[in-house]
């Protein structure tokens, strides 16, 4: 059951909530209602935008510690109310939207910095903490989380422990998944648990990880202890222009495989560089955009930068120089901002996936003809983003100036061009999502993702959560009895 | 309606979450309704069934937003959502809508009776923040010497960042009168939103505006060795002003070793100064950005904070009671010794 129509169990609930967490933490106005309705996800903004209703969450509750937590999902297991933890809201794929209704756990107030190990460079801290507070309060300590994303400033720790989400320095520093060490989770039945204390052992299966990336869907992250690392002597950019993107990708791969350790590379093809690098960095050039950085002690820096230069010169490109690579460091986020990102009326999707260097090409070209030639309306760019020592991160984007104006046939059209370039690229070795996460947007997908293997996830999830309340219809479970 | 001139900041804002760490009210009710992202939802809405303005939880929003602009100055573009909500506060004013709290505010701000006292080449304008904590204007004179005192009501911001524009106007013309009988060809103010009005929204013609900064600042002060100290940026000097840059300068000049508050410059920490009279209207909130100061400060004890902004001081002074919280005018004084 739900509780969204208004009734006197609403007001019940109301009670209870009030009860465990304060009248001031459960909010039922329709102006934050419709704040929560709406994430970063474009089926929402195209419902908003073209004047439908957005389904609303029947409460917003704000915990302010773990025991909360573990107090509401006991009610909500009471009454099987759906529960959709919330962060900043800036997640792409839908995955905090009360679809059903229900209780949204906007995290946010669990926001602080608890301690700091100067001794072994771990902070722990409450994950409703916005990433850029995180980052500036570790920054005045002396020390940073080197976790840089484009959406530092939009979201919380707990949402990209819930996508395994990245930041812009991951080929050095790693994904969320590399970055902590430990976590206090509150199940999906209201208990208060804590991952291990060390991210290697042999003490059997790793829980942590088995709660990275699961979206709400597995329990409630509270708290994490997570790696930070000194603030680098130096940082230093160089970039290249190559006659083809095949070409800058033989670069950066053999920058990668020869081991050096750089903390950003970035790939834009053909398009993208002629497109957003033009519009963003003002570079006016034909040619495929490469962009890497080192970063740590001055003389080490200058050895590797030195060493990657000489391999990207084997492919005889443009040279640019440091300054049009520390130009796109220091812009690296105006890409996001109106009016450079993609907007309304565009309709507009990030079809990001990673594969191993030997397919990562396949990958691009699968999902790019795919997309061209059943879509001619749409335009497809991309850029490699996230590198590994095994392969790369694809960061594509379909772009669709004027889709249908009814948002039903607008919805049709997105969806089919996800349905078709993300299959595109699961046969050519690549999966569906890197670090954006599955959500409602690609739920649909998993089972074609894992095969007969989704039945081990769905199996935990049954079991963790059999009342499923935790956001239900997310990353392929089961939704809920509405 | 006023929001339609700016449907470019409705539909930059109403999908972005770039500035929202940055929402000094969001970051402490938490709630999404209260980032530049949910306001502009909300008026997106609005610009589509302008019947829901007269939505409580939509009004109450409307004017529970402090109306710093850190977004606008942090953003990219520079959409202005301060903007957005001035004319949004003025549509809900226009239709009648405001919410009660609100008219009696206005009503009370309407009862403006100035008057001068004293004499001098320079007219200081005495606000009613200021007017409230007698440290501020005893400080100046000590340093600045005889002046004459213009006092008895707002210039007429406060009414306009409530959404009564016409009757700022009325107020703001008899300010103008009454400056104008004085004589001064300068007016000296404490108050960053005084100043802002009065070289912006309502200017005076003929006479010069200074905030107290630049003024103390241009009188070439001796500096001594008064310590550390941390500034905490005004919104309107910062954000509406183009960063006035005078009272970190008069504060470097008078000897204090300035230290960066919290842990960024980009965060509002004026505990809703933006909004003038947002201590009235909202006073939970009101303790709750200063609360958000008291857990920014690296020695609650020793630190001296100085701000340039008397609303500011009074809010941290009333909540946060044990803090070291002076004024820019008390800080130069003693300074001077
Ligand atoms: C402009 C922009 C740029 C972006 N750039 C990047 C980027 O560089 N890298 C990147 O990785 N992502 C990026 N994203 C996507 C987004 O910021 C990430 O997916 C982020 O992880 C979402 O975090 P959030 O706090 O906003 O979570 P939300 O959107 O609120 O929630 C996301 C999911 O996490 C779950 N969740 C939230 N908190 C918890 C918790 N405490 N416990 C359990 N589940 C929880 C929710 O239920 C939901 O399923 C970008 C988004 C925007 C708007
Ligand atoms: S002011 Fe700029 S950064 Fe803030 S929400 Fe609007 S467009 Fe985004």
């Amino acid at each position: 059951m739900t509780a969204t129509k208004e009734s006197y169990l609403q007001s019940m609930l109301h009670g209870e909530l009030t009860w465990v967490v304060g009248e001031q933490y459960v909010q039922t106005d329709d102006a934050d209602k419709l704040g929560h309705s709406i994430d970063y996800y474009w089926v929402p903004e195209v419902w908003h935008d073209r004047g439908k209703e957005l389904t609303p969450p029947d409460f917003v509750v704000h915990p302010g510690s773990a025991k909360e937590v573990a107090e509401v999902l006991r009610i909500a297991n009471n009454y099987k109310i759906p529960v959709v933890p919330w962060g900043g809201g800036s997640g792409s794929q839908g995955g905090a939207l009360p679809i059903h209704g229900g209780i949204i756990l906007d995290m946010k107030r669990m926001n602080r910095v608890l301690s700091v190990d100067t001794v072994s460079l771990t902070a722990t801290v409450e994950v409703g903490i916005n990433t850029q507070h995180m980052e500036w309060e570790l920054e005045k300590r002396g020390f940073s989380s080197m976790h840089l994303p484009a959406s530092i400033a939009c979201a919380t720790l707990g949402g990209f422990i819930a996508h395994r989400g990245t930041g812009v320095l991951s080929t050095k520093y790693g994904k969320m998944e590399d970055m902590i060490m430990s976590l206090e989770v509150v199940t999906p039945t209201g208990e208060i648990i804590n991952t291990l204390p060390v991210p290697r052992h042999a003490s059997g299966p790793d829980l942590t990880q088995l709660f990275l990336g699961s979206e709400g869907t597995l329990g409630v992250v509270t708290k994490a202890t997570i790696k930070i690392h000194p603030i680098p002597e130096c940082r230093k950019f160089h970039a290249f222009l190559f006659p083809t993107m095949h070409a800058a990708m033989a670069a950066g791969a053999k920058i990668m495989t020869s081991r050096l350790r750089p903390c950003v590379i970035r790939l834009y093809d053909e398009p993208e560089t002629a497109h957003l690098i033009k519009r963003v960095l003002g570079i006016d050039r034909e040619g495929a955009y490469l962009v890497f950085g080192f970063d740590g002690q001055e003389e080490m820096v200058d050895l590797e930068m030195k060493q990657a230069c000489a391999l990207c010169r084997e492919q005889n490109p443009e040279d640019l120089g440091t300054e049009m690579g520390q130009t796109w460091w220091d812009n690296r986020y105006k890409f996001f901002y109106p009016p450079y990102m993609f907007h309304m009326p565009q309709a507009f999707g990030t079809l990001d996936t990673v594969a191993t260097f030997a397919n990562i090409e396949k990958v691009y070209w699968a999902m790019k003809n795919v997309v061209t030639e059943n879509f001619p309306q749409a335009r497809f760019i991309g850029h490699f983003s996230h590198w590994y020592e095994w392969g790369c991160m694809l960061y594509a984007r379909f772009i669709i100036d004027e889709p249908p104006t009814d948002p039903r046939e607008a919805i049709a059209l997105y969806n089919k061009i996800w349905d078709m370039a993300i299959r595109a690229a699961i046969r050519e070795g690549g999966v569906i999502n890197e670090h954006h996460g599955v959500g409602l947007k690609l739920g649909r997908m998993m089972k074609d993702l894992y095969g007969p293997a989704f039945k081990v996830l769905q199996d935990v999830k049954a079991a963790l959560d059999p009342n499923n309340i935790m956001n239900p219809g997310k990353m392929g479970f089961p939704g809920g009895n509405r | 309606m006023h929001i339609s001139k700016h449907l470019d900041v409705i539909s930059a804002c109403r999908f972005c979450f770039m500035c929202r760490h940055l929402s000094p009210v969001g970051n402490v009710t938490c709630r999404e309704a209260d980032t530049p992202r949910g306001r502009a939802l909300m008026l997106d809405r609005i610009r589509m069934e302008p019947s829901r303005l007269a939505q409580p939880s939509y009004l109450e929003s409307l004017y529970a937003a402090e109306l710093s602009a850190a977004c606008r100055t942090h953003c990219v573009s520079h959409y202005d959502e301060a903007r957005l909500l001035l004319a949004a506060r003025r549509d809900a004013v226009e239709a009648g809508l405001a919410p009660q709290a609100v008219k009696e505010l206005a009503e009370e701000l309407l009862q403006v009776k100035f008057k001068i006292e004293g004499k001098g080449e320079v007219l200081y304008y005495l606000d009613p923040y200021a007017a409230k904590q007698p440290e501020i204007l005893k400080s100046f004179r000590a340093i600045a010497g005889d002046c004459a005192i213009l006092s008895g009501g707002d210039t007429g911001k406060a009414l306009l960042t409530l959404g009564f524009a016409d009757e700022a106007e009325n107020v703001a013309a008899k300010f103008r009168d009454a400056v104008k009988s004085s004589g001064c060809k300068m007016l000296v103010t404490s108050c960053p939103a005084s100043y802002h009005a009065l070289t912006n929204d309502f200017p005076l013609e003929g006479v010069k505006v200074k905030h107290s900064s630049e003024f103390l600042k241009e009188k070439g002060l001796s500096s001594g060795k008064p310590g550390k100290a941390y500034y905490l940026d005004s919104d309107y000097l910062k954000n509406y002003c183009g960063n006035l840059t005078a009272p970190r300068e008069l504060l470097a000049t008078a000897g204090y070793e300035l230290k960066p508050f919290g842990t960024n410059r980009e965060e509002s920490y004026a505990c809703g100064e933006g909004a003038v009279v947002y201590d009235r209207l909202n006073p939970q909130i009101a303790e709750k950005l200063s609360a958000r100061i008291r857990e920014l400060v690296d020695d609650a004890k020793s630190d001296v904070l100085v701000t340039a902004s008397p609303y500011t001081r009074h809010v941290l002074k009333l909540h946060q009671p044990d803090l070291n919280v002076v004024s820019l005018e008390e800080a130069i004084l003693k300074a001077k010794g």
